[in-house]
């Protein structure tokens, strides 16, 4: 009988490795990918154990719950297969380890029903998932029923047979559930920890967020089936367990927009597997309906297809679902190649950004504003043009924030700052082109390429030590997306380098008696580039008293301004902006501190705020003129 | 229903960067929902061709010519040779070597009426087509033409597709090389004068305000416009100084003096017009 326990074993890892390469011979529809197994196999436990667990952790409930079950689980079944060895078969120790490997997992089982019984949270999808807690429970208690009997009563004894048919039920029960079930997270989810198609990311330093470059000679641009998607990202929307986080993270959801980034994996799951169980989790809010047929070789995007555009351009790009997903599904990457395919080889990128494409295309700006015209801000003050010196030690990159009104007066504050704390500085003046951020995350690489390769030959005309800039976008393009166009440059954001100035005394500021300030992280700037503590000291060395809004630092909510959101426009329920505004206001701060062009914007648009919004080079510019007045005061005194 | 839609070098009124003119990629997108289109351009660099087959197209011809030389010959001979059903063009330059009024000398050369301004186009029963005319104040006036037939675009229409660079990498583009043809010896050399101020229409002001917005922007066109079909030239003329008297380029009737003679008017009228 002890052998029976030992061939469950053995039959569900049978049985999940055949439902394994069956699921297998879908992914290897998609496109070639280089993967290394190797190293990839000997980083697996570090990623497991580091990476994702600092992604779970966030969740204290799920995180125990997982450790205990999964944990359970496996131990559990690796020790009742080493049953075969008669040995141990004829030991009570052994059968009590087991018996207490199999209670652990009943533990966790009850956790995960717990979970979700009586009531599952919104954010959790139903379906197969609702039946996992009883496969568990079945596993598990027959399990440690068995175990248990054979520990106390020997391998002869009326309990166990009828134990180990429970353990069967709920065991086999699992292993298959791994093919279009719950348990495939587990499997597809350690090989996409190995395959993944970003390896950087589980490096340390700053995120791996650049977008990769598309060869545009490619016999097809972007992905339109989803046999155009490389092999490791099918297999990576396979590893989604729909927990959900990154809908409940998601802007463009919260707004009511019709996109979910857990749908829309869940969506491209379908797409690949068509007859795999029905998607039973939140829907795309207010979506349009979509009629059409699903397989690996059917279109995914379009009124006749599975998603509708409208999805795919509500997206602002922002990353919060990248970084609050688990099993580190790559969305974004999902979703640039989908618009990829609709722009370069449909004409089909939203009807409202057809002006802002051509004129990108044209006239190397979104707005068609001459690029003579992009330094009129500073009318007044002394903006040196970089082609008259040859060099400077910082060249400052002004970006399309220049043409707006009110983004003038963060620049003008910011180069009075540079003029007063002496900085050797220039810009580009009229050679300084759009870096082509806002082309690409609409889809248009080629465009892109083409001003990313005509600002890399301007820039590297001239001798200069570092970029500074004040737009996170811009930053992000020069700093991380020209480098596979070749274009190497340190490049600093503006709160970094006013920090530097005052931390080196260069910038003499006095105390700002502003009230309380909040400061909302620019997604291009936090989650894409990890910087989140400098512009956060800038305020505190000025003497402003600082509160944090919920979502802040790498999971702060975006301001609806990124990935070219705004210019597609897809009507939702609420503004995003709108919502950021309130979440600002939740803290009671009477000042929003920002630092990204399109950030001011979008904040600054919401009606009936009740908060300021500065960028913090203006609020440095406050505590350096308030230094000045406070000067011959405290002389006299 | 045969397409072909002519394309021109223009430039960015902006950037100066060269350019496809706009109302020619508006020009493609209309004539995609009229029936199978190809492009044609003469001149020395092809990049209209290409752009033309980004917006939509998937084949256009390029007749090389020197800069300079007169392209109406080969436009004229390419389209007889091909025998489109109508026509399309942009419409005015505005930078470059932007159509102007080429298509209005194709047509001539062809001996074919030219409908401007086309803001959309359906085809109707044999040999015709329905034309939604843009004209002044937005109103529109449906015309049903015989084909062929040259059309310009009004930038009322469509807006144009965006440029696909996959699509412009697919279409293909025909180099086909053109005899010079001397600018001179086709459409009469360009004439230079100097610039005159134009007559001030003066009009009684007064009245209320909706009269005075009236008489600024004009009210003779649109809903005022007479429509006067099929007149003697006599009575068309009486007809139009009638007009001219009215807007206030003609002194009236009764104040005209006798020693002034006709051909003072004629120049008058040709000021209020141009
Ligand atoms: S994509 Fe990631 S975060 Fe979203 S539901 Fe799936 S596993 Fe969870
Ligand atoms: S990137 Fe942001 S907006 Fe786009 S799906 Fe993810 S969370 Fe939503």
């Amino acid at each position: 009988m002890t052998a029976a326990f030992a061939a469950l074993a053995f039959l569900m890892t049978g049985l999940a490795t055949a439902q394994t390469l069956r699921r297998a011979a879908l992914w290897r529809l998609g496109a070639a990918a280089p993967v290394d197994w190797v190293s990839g196999l000997a980083k697996l436990p570090k990623r497991y154990l580091v990476d994702v667990h600092h992604v779970v952790a966030r969740d204290p409930y799920a995180s125990r719950m997982h450790a205990i079950v999964a944990g359970g689980l496996l131990a559990a079944t690796m020790l009742a297969g080493f049953a075969i060895l008669p040995p141990l078969a004829g030991s009570r120790f052994y059968w009590s380890v087991v018996a207490l490997a199999f209670a652990m997992t009943l533990a966790g089982s009850l956790l995960v029903g717990a979970r979700r019984y009586p009531k599952t949270p919104k954010r959790l999808s139903k379906g197969g998932f609702q039946r996992l807690p009883f496969l568990l429970l079945a596993y598990a208690a027959g399990g440690t029923a068995a175990a248990l009997s054979i520990a106390l009563s020997g391998p002869e004894n009326p309990v166990l047979l009828v134990a180990l048919l429970v353990a069967a039920g709920g065991g086999l029960g699992l292993a298959y559930e791994v093919k279009d079930g719950p348990m495939r997270h587990a499997v597809a989810g350690a090989l996409h920890l190995i395959a993944h198609p970003r390896q950087k990311r589980f490096e340390q330093g700053r995120p791996d967020a650049a977008l990769l470059p598309l060869d545009l000679d490619a016999p097809k641009l972007g992905a339109e089936l989803p046999a155009d998607f490389t092999w490791n990202r099918l297999l990576g929307f396979d590893a989604c367990v729909q927990c959900g986080r990154c809908e409940t993270a998601c802007p463009a959801f919260a707004a009511g927009q019709p996109l979910n980034p857990k749908r829309l994996i869940q969506d491209l799951v379908g797409a690949l597997a068509p007859d795999g169980p029905t998607y039973q989790g939140s829907p795309y809010p207010n979506a349009r309906p979509v009629a059409g047929e699903a397989g690996p070789l059917f279109k995914v995007i379009g009124p006749d297809a599975k998603i509708h555009p409208d999805t795919l351009w509500s997206c602002t790009t922002c990353r919060a679902c990248v970084e609050e997903c688990p099993m580190m599904i790559e969305h974004v990457d999902a979703i640039i190649s989908l618009r990829r395919h609709q722009t370069l080889e449909l004409s089909a990128p939203p009807q409202k950004s057809f002006e802002t494409l051509a004129n990108l295309r044209e006239a190397d700006e979104p707005g068609a504003r001459p690029l003579t015209a992009r330094g009129d801000f500073a009318a007044g003050i002394e903006l040196p043009v970089i082609s008259k010196r040859g060099e400077a030690d910082v060249l400052l990159w002004l970006g399309d924030g220049a043409y707006d009104m009110r983004y003038g007066r963060t620049l003008r504050a910011l180069i009075k700052l540079f003029h007063e704390a002496g900085v050797d500085f220039a810009v580009l003046g009229e050679e300084e082109r759009d870096t082509g951020d806002l082309a690409r995350r609409l889809g248009d690489e080629a465009t892109y390429q083409g001003l990313a390769k005509a600002n890399i030959e301007t820039l590297q005309k001239y001798r200069f030590n570092r970029i500074v800039t004040s737009d996170p976008h811009a930053l992000h393009a020069l700093r991380n997306e020209y480098r596979a166009f070749g274009g190497d440059f340190e490049v600093v954001h503006h709160t970094a380098f006013l920090l530097e100035l005052i931390d080196a005394g260069k910038l003499p500021t006095g105390k700002l008696d502003a009230g309380t300030v909040t400061y909302h992280d620019p997604c291009y700037l936090g989650r894409y580039n990890g910087e989140t503590e400098a512009p956060r000291k800038v305020l505190d060395r000025i003497g402003l008293s600082r509160v944090e809004m919920a979502r802040h630092g790498r999971r702060s909510m975006c301001c609806g301004g990124g990935g070219g959101a705004p210019i597609a426009d897809i009507p939702g329920d609420a503004r995003i902006p709108d919502l950021r505004m309130a979440q600002a206001a939740e803290t009671g701060a009477e000042m929003v501190a920002v630092a990204c062009p399109t950030c001011t914007a979008m904040l600054e648009g919401v009606t009936g705020r009740t908060a300021e919004i500065r960028d913090v080079a203006e609020l440095v510019l406050m505590a350096v003129e308030t230094g000045r007045a406070d000067e011959p005061r405290r002389a006299a005194a | 229903m045969r397409i072909a839609v002519l394309l021109s070098a223009g430039r960015h009124p902006v950037s100066g960067k060269p350019t496809l003119p706009r109302t020619e990629a508006q020009a493609i997108r209309m004539a995609a929902g009229l029936g199978a289109a190809t492009g044609l351009h003469v001149g020395p660099d092809a990049f209209p061709a290409e752009a033309a087959l980004g917006h939509g197209l998937d084949y256009a011809a390029h007749i090389a010519c020197a800069a300079g030389s007169d392209p109406v010959g080969p436009l004229a001979a390419r389209i007889v040779s091909d025998a489109p059903d109508i026509v399309l063009a942009g419409r005015r330059g505005q930078g470059g070597d932007e159509t102007g009024l080429v298509p209005y000398a194709v047509a001539a050369r062809l001996g074919v009426p030219i409908v401007p301004d086309a803001v959309a186009m359906r085809p109707a029963t044999d040999g015709l087509v329905e034309i939604d005319q843009a004209l002044p104040k937005g109103v529109l006036r449906r015309l049903v033409v015989r084909t062929p037939v040259v059309v310009t675009v009004h930038p009322a229409a469509p807006p144009p597709l965006p440029f696909a660079f996959g699509k412009a990498r697919r279409g293909s583009i025909e180099r086909i090389a053109a005899a010079p043809t001397d600018l001179a010896a086709g459409a009469p050399p360009p004439e230079e004068r100097p610039y005159r101020k134009r007559p001030k229409m003066m009009r009684a002001a007064g009245g209320s305000a909706a009269d005075r917005l009236k008489a600024v922007t004009g009210e003779a066109t649109a809903g005022g416009a007479k429509v006067l079909d099929h007149q003697t030239p006599e009575d068309a003329a009486k007809e139009v100084l009638a007009f001219l008297r009215r807007v206030g380029v003609l002194a009236p009737a009764s104040a005209a003096g006798p020693g002034r003679r006709p051909a003072a008017s004629e120049d008058a009228s040709r000021h209020a017009t141009s």
